[in-house]
């Protein structure tokens, strides 16, 4: 395109910096916000007041902060049980299903402790939170090894397992929690068993200590990645794996390894979510939405570009829209899905704008013929 | 628009200050050449001297930015290929551009105007049989391109290009894929075509020996311009490459015989399968001694590249052992094999040997992840494999402008002595070079060579895999000509007769006495 004596070109980029990144993300958002205000105006809603309502419930009310917190920790973790794999080239879409069998070990281990029998039951927390946990990293990594087995060993189509697996697993649960499974809780609703008080999560501030798990994991991925050996291969591996197996990296442990790795952080997120979050520590009878939420972390992490911190600012924004935006649908009588509208708005903004990643929009003088003698092309 | 008869030595195709820029880049700098009737004109030029460039703007493929084309002195101006064909040029592309799962008379009628919604197979299978009488070529038309050798290929191309009354034919590296029979059958081809006043193109990288045997005017270019324009007659390989170079270039390695040393690796009675499941290898048992270099020479796909990827732990054998200073490593991991000394560089240097989105330094790393010296407690001394990097780089004057770049942006010479300075700076007991010039123009070529003989001299054990008869020949002490998964005979490499090893690597066992 040419304007004036300067033309406006695509220009492929050779690096992108961190802060390049960055800047085109919250672009991105900006844009997305700016187009999203067309729906409000739509709805005879002002925009501002419409943003205002979803951010300060989001992020400032006493309501909201806590609920935002807490879909926060699971987004980020969801995030990390995909970015692990995706470093590898591989696509974990099975989140929703590991945080079930994680949810499902986690409670497990509640009930062999007597937890069903009593709400008032005192039992050793010391002992069962550890136990649980351990539960729920154990089963949810063994859920996610089956794909990354059949992967490494037949080559399987790691999308296709994955997602049959959150099928299957879907289905344990309701045959657990409903109709007189063995964790079905006393109310007959289609709640789980609800945890005795004396085995729930303890929270710091109010928060589940769940959330400093989930940034730890941000740190240790961080340095998995950037500095250890096991993450070159994950890695090369992701690039490549005919180059990965020429330099000795195992084509059938790679993934495995990001598979299990990826599952058990997954079923920390169903931890977290049916065992720490204030007010809910059962498995709910909706639970799953929260395999539908756990689909988010596909998007943090496309988004991120497998960056585990670049992770944390996006998951707590969609944290805090996917909270806020239901709030502010009925604080301002919006139709039903204005609040999903949102988030698609957004994560195709997010998604179309990582063109910019690639490439850059520059001005250059029109050239002059006699200035293009450089180098040799084949 | 084509002349109704066309006289010996008449001009037909000529190109006048053709001038092609792309963004940054003067690829063709006022080129001026003529082709005449009944004439072999090779076009000469290393890589990146413009030769692709000046081919496609011949074949329509490009539009030059300055400067005409004349056929049969008369302008012409090529919008698409479609044009260039029409006016009765052809190209036999290097890559060829065939069918795989179709016969050889469906792909030569493939876009023919004539073939329109109903084929007349038969008709067109006599016309392309009167082609092949007449100009010597030998293919069952009925064969699926699939199943077709190289050389095969290459000659359903041709012939489609004369199907469609091709009276200029550009030949893109037209011998670099061949079994010297097959060269020498193309050449005696091409000769007949040219008495019926066919123009023949060739254009030429690295093979200059085929340049004197085809052509009798040579066109050489360097840096996007006409360097010289000589009869074969008047000039030397030498000579010729001089003037693509742009400097004095050593052919032949001087041979150098080290002290061999003991015995490194011991291949016994080796059995494999391709990824296909065909017996690729077939009982093949040899050894390699320190300061040694054991070539094989061969036509690609004669179990090569399998025996190359079992000795380097990336395929498991079906029988035989395959022994390292006395161990036996058959059954051992790839990493394995790296680690007690063997350093592979692989024939697929983009997608095997080397990771494009990775900089050059995580290119290193590939070979160094494991390396004690380089990886502590699982963690990697990014910053001590960067040094290492930019010290390789400068060592073997790798064009780039750090470590940080990544390896894609490199051109094919420069990552392949990426690839050469990686995996030779872990001081391998035994290199196993597979193709490792091939592609490569004259002067990398001759760079690889005398790193080769550097790793001999300090008394490593050498696999050399090649194509190319004459660098087997200088380089190896002793050649194993291999053809459909054997060796064909074990015989030394300083003796050894250019045709005895090209009639060995064609399927014959010579007797003892022949030897």
């Amino acid at each position: 395109m040419k304007l004036g004596s300067f033309e406006v070109k695509l220009e492929k980029r050779v690096a992108l910096r961190g802060w390049e990144a960055t800047l085109i993300s919250i672009f991105a958002i900006l844009f997305a916000l700016v187009v999203f205000s067309y729906i409000f105006l739509r709805a005879g809603v002002d925009p501002l007041t419409g943003y205002k309502a979803i951010f300060s419930y989001a992020f400032t009310s006493s309501f909201g902060l806590p609920l935002t917190i807490n879909r926060f920790i699971f987004l980020l973790l969801c995030t990390y049980a995909f970015i692990i794999p995706m470093r590898a080239g591989l696509w974990n879409i099975g989140m929703a299903g590991q945080l079930y069998a994680g949810a499902l070990s986690a409670f497990a281990v509640a009930y062999a402790f007597g937890a069903k029998t009593s709400q008032n039951a005192v039992l050793p927390a010391g002992l069962v939170i550890p136990l649980m946990i351990a539960a729920a990293i154990l089963g949810s990594a063994a859920i996610g090894a089956i794909a990354g087995f059949l992967k490494g060993r037949f080559n399987t189509n790691e999308i296709v397992v994955t997602m049959m697996i959150n099928f299957i697993t879907y289905w344990v649960v309701a045959r657990m929690i409903k109709e007189g499974g063995l964790f079905m809780g006393a109310s007959g609703e289609g709640d789980g068993f609800k945890l005795p008080e004396s085995i729930y999560a303890p929270l710091i501030e109010g928060v589940p200590f769940t959330l400093f798990i989930a940034l730890g994991l941000a740190l240790l991925l961080f340095f998995l990645f950037a500095k250890t050996s096991i993450g070159y291969q994950i890695k090369a591996y992701g690039k490549s794996p005919a180059a990965a197996k020429y330099a000795g990296i195992s084509p059938f442990n790679i993934p495995l390894l990001v598979f299990i790795l990826g599952g058990l952080i997954a079923g920390l997120a169903g931890y977290h979510y049916f065992a720490a979050v204030p007010g809910v520590y059962k498995i709910t009878k909706n639970y799953g939405e929260f395999g539908d939420l756990a689909f988010y972390g596909i998007i943090c992490g496309l988004i991120s570009q497998g960056n585990s911190l670049a992770a944390i600012p996006i998951a707590l924004l969609f944290g805090g829209l996917t909270n806020g935006g239901r709030f502010a649908q009925g604080k301002l009588k919006l139709g039903f899905g204005i609040d999903y509208a949102l988030l698609g708005v957004l994560m195709i903004t997010l998604v179309a704008f990582q063109f910019f990643y690639r490439y850059r929009i520059v001005w250059v003088r029109t050239p002059g013929k006699e200035a293009s003698d450089v180098g040799i092309h084949g | 628009m084509l002349p109704e008869s066309i006289k010996h030595g008449d001009t037909v195709l000529e190109a006048r200050g053709i001038t092609k820029r792309f963004p940054g880049v003067l690829a063709n700098d006022q080129i001026d050449f003529e082709i005449k009737a009944g004439e072999i004109h090779a076009i000469l030029g290393e890589n990146g001297a413009g030769k692709t460039t000046l081919m496609n703007i011949l074949f329509g493929l490009h539009q030059p930015d300055e400067g005409e084309l004349y056929l049969y002195g008369k302008k012409v101006n090529f919008k698409s290929p479609l044009d260039a064909i029409g006016l009765g040029i052809g190209m036999v592309h290097q890559n060829r551009k065939l069918i795989p799962a179709h016969t050889v008379i469906e792909n030569i009628i493939l876009g023919h105007p004539r073939a329109g919604a109903i084929l007349n197979l038969k008709r067109a299978g006599r016309e392309i049989t009167e082609l092949c009488d007449k100009y010597g070529f030998k293919i069952d038309l009925k064969a699926k391109v699939w199943q077709l050798s190289e050389g095969e290929k290459q000659v359903v191309e041709i012939l489609k290009a004369l199907y469609r009354g091709a009276k200029i034919l550009i030949l893109d590296e037209p011998t670099s894929a061949l079994a010297p029979p097959e060269i020498k059958r193309l050449l005696d081809s091409i000769r007949i075509m040219t008495v019926d006043e066919l123009a023949i193109v060739p254009f030429i990288t690295h093979k200059l020996p085929i340049v004197f045997e085809i052509s009798e005017r040579v066109t050489v270019l360097r840096r996007g311009r006409v360097s010289a324009r000589l009869a074969t007659t008047e000039t030397t390989q030498k000579g010729l490459a001089r003037e693509m170079v742009g400097r004095d270039v050593i052919f032949r390695m001087e041979q150098m015989t080290v002290e061999k040393g003991k015995s490194i690796l011991h291949a016994e009675n080796l059995v494999a399968f391709n990824d296909k499941g065909v017996l690729a290898l077939k009982d093949v048992s040899f050894s390699v001694q320190e300061g040694e270099i054991f070539g094989i020479a061969g036509v690609s796909g004669n179990g090569q590249q399998v025996l190359a990827e079992v000795l380097a732990g990336l395929r498991k054998p079906q029988g035989g052992k395959v022994i390292l200073d006395g161990a036996d490593i058959t059954h051992s991991s790839t990493l394995d094999f790296w680690m007690k000394g063997i350093g592979y560089i692989p024939s697929e240097r983009i997608d095997v040997g080397s990771i494009g989105e990775f900089s050059l330094a995580e290119n290193f790393t590939m070979n160094y992840y494991f390396d004690d010296r380089f990886s502590r407690g699982g963690i990697v001394d990014y910053k001590e494999i960067r040094r290492l990097t930019e010290q390789m780089i400068s060592e073997y004057d790798v064009a780039a402008p750090g470590p940080d770049t990544t390896a894609k942006s490199l051109s094919g010479g420069n990552l392949q002595k990426l690839i050469l300075a990686r995996v030779l700076s872990r001081k391998p007991r035994l290199l196993i070079a597979n193709l490792p010039t091939q592609g490569l123009d004259i002067g990398a070529t001759e760079f690889v060579q005398k790193k080769i003989m550097e790793a001999k001299k300090e008394k490593a054990g050498i696999l050399l895999i090649s194509e190319d008869l004459d660098e087997v020949l200088s380089l190896s002490d002793r050649v194993a000509p291999m053809y459909e998964g054997e060796f064909m005979g074990i015989i030394p490499g300083g003796e050894a007769r250019r045709e005895l090893v090209g009639a060995m690597m064609a399927g014959l066992k010579p007797k003892v006495e022949q030897l």
